[in-house]
């Protein structure tokens, strides 16, 4: 089993320049050291209508309100204008934008704990003795050779798929097969339960996939596994 | 587990005001939006059973958020789900309806103090309202703990 580039076609050229658009890592930035309750705001926020900063505050009034921590609110300010920011780039882009702000957190999260001996990449590739490569690359990789892991981002729960499932599986099978344990993952910007319903009624193997959800984004980058 | 109650989403109105609006007013408010968003997602005919899915959990659980805190609510409180109402209205996508489906509920969760996957008695929301940035949020990130039996606790990594 080995990493490997993917290859560039137009469309991920295209996405290229999204992913290195300085907005996506200040977003990704900021969310990396937020708290559960302003991920639930930039998801909201990037999702949202309205463009007001105002009408956010009164939504969020635990992040805003009397009563919020100074230090917080200060904080969720920063998500709060970074996350309209996206939401402003427009319909067709702010779907690129946020699936782009999904995999930078993750591998900003992922790098909190991976050493000097498992660099964390993106858009990589996995090959396996005698199987065909798969087309679409993983969002992010820790390439360890000890305990490797791949990894698929997405905005929200219905990113939860047959292909996706059966691609993470596949991957861990087939590096089975070459006695890796390879961890695979799926990242969702979403909540817990959403993720679990979609899940319920997916008929691809996904036993062995961890799910990595808004709430427990935090695991990623926690030393044990 | 012990209850911090500065944690969570009371603490911004800690006591009731006078004359402060009921929560079941509020509450029935944000069902009767909630509806009406999985009225509009349910166009998308290939997410059907996705919406029904959301629907048949999240709308007791907003429900149940009537019996999960004080009867009274700050201000704050009804203003940020008046609000969130009023989003969610603003709606004419049925894909972005079902996004919010998933979202919506927690924000009313947060909102209100309470938690919409465990509406009746919880100990809080699954998206807690503490903490400076940067703090730690393992107890909470970790999530309401699976059923034993449930196929979700090698998805959820309590093995590993």
């Amino acid at each position: 089993m080995r990493f490997q580039d993917a290859a560039k076609d137009a469309r991920t050229v295209v996405y290229a320049g999204i992913q290195a658009d300085p907005l996506v890592a200040r977003v990704a930035a900021l969310l990396a050291e937020a708290t559960t309750a302003e991920r639930l705001l930039a998801r909201a926020a990037m999702n949202g209508e309205r463009t007001e900063p105002e009408t956010w505050r009164r939504i969020f009034p635990s992040l805003f309100g009397e009563g919020a921590d100074a230090a917080l609110s200060r904080h969720a300010e920063l998500v709060l204008a970074a996350s309209l920011e996206i939401a402003g780039r427009g319909e067709a882009a702010r779907s690129q934008y946020r699936g782009a702000v999904v995999e930078e957190l993750t591998a900003r999260l992922l790098a909190r704990r991976a050493g000097p001996e498992e660099p964390v990449r993106r858009e990589r590739r996995v090959l396996f003795d005698g199987v065909r490569a798969e087309i679409h690359p993983y969002d992010v990789t820790v390439e360890s050779s000890v305990r490797p892991e791949v990894f698929d981002c997405k905005w929200g729960a219905r990113g939860i798929n047959a292909d996706v499932l059966n691609q993470l599986d596949d991957a861990r099978s087939h590096a089975a097969d070459e006695d890796v344990a390879l961890e695979v993952a799926i990242v969702v910007f979403d909540a817990r339960r959403s993720c679990e319903l979609r899940l319920d009624r997916a008929t691809a193997e996904h036993g062995r996939t961890r799910l990595v959800a808004l709430e427990s984004l935090d695991e990623l980058g926690e030393g044990s596994r | 587990m012990l209850i911090d109650a500065a944690r969570y989403a009371w603490s911004v109105s800690e006591t009731a005001e006078p004359n402060s609006p009921d929560g079941g007013d509020v509450v029935a408010r944000a069902a009767t939006a909630y509806r009406a968003l999985a009225d509009l997602a349910e166009t998308i005919e290939d997410e059907w059973q996705y919406v029904t899915d959301l629907v048949d959990v999240y709308l007791p659980g907003i429900q149940g958020l009537a019996g999960a805190g004080p009867e009274r609510l700050g201000i704050e409180q009804v203003e940020a789900v008046d609000e969130a109402i009023a989003e969610i209205g603003l709606i004419s996508d049925p894909h972005k309806a079902i996004d919010w489906l998933s979202t919506f509920p927690h924000v009313v969760g947060l909102a209100l103090g309470g938690d919409v996957d465990r509406p009746a008695g919880g100990e809080g929301g699954a998206f807690p309202a503490d903490g400076i940035p940067g703090a730690s949020v393992a107890a909470d990130a970790a999530g309401p703990e699976p059923d034993d039996d449930s196929p979700f606790r090698l998805l959820l990594g309590r093995d590993r």
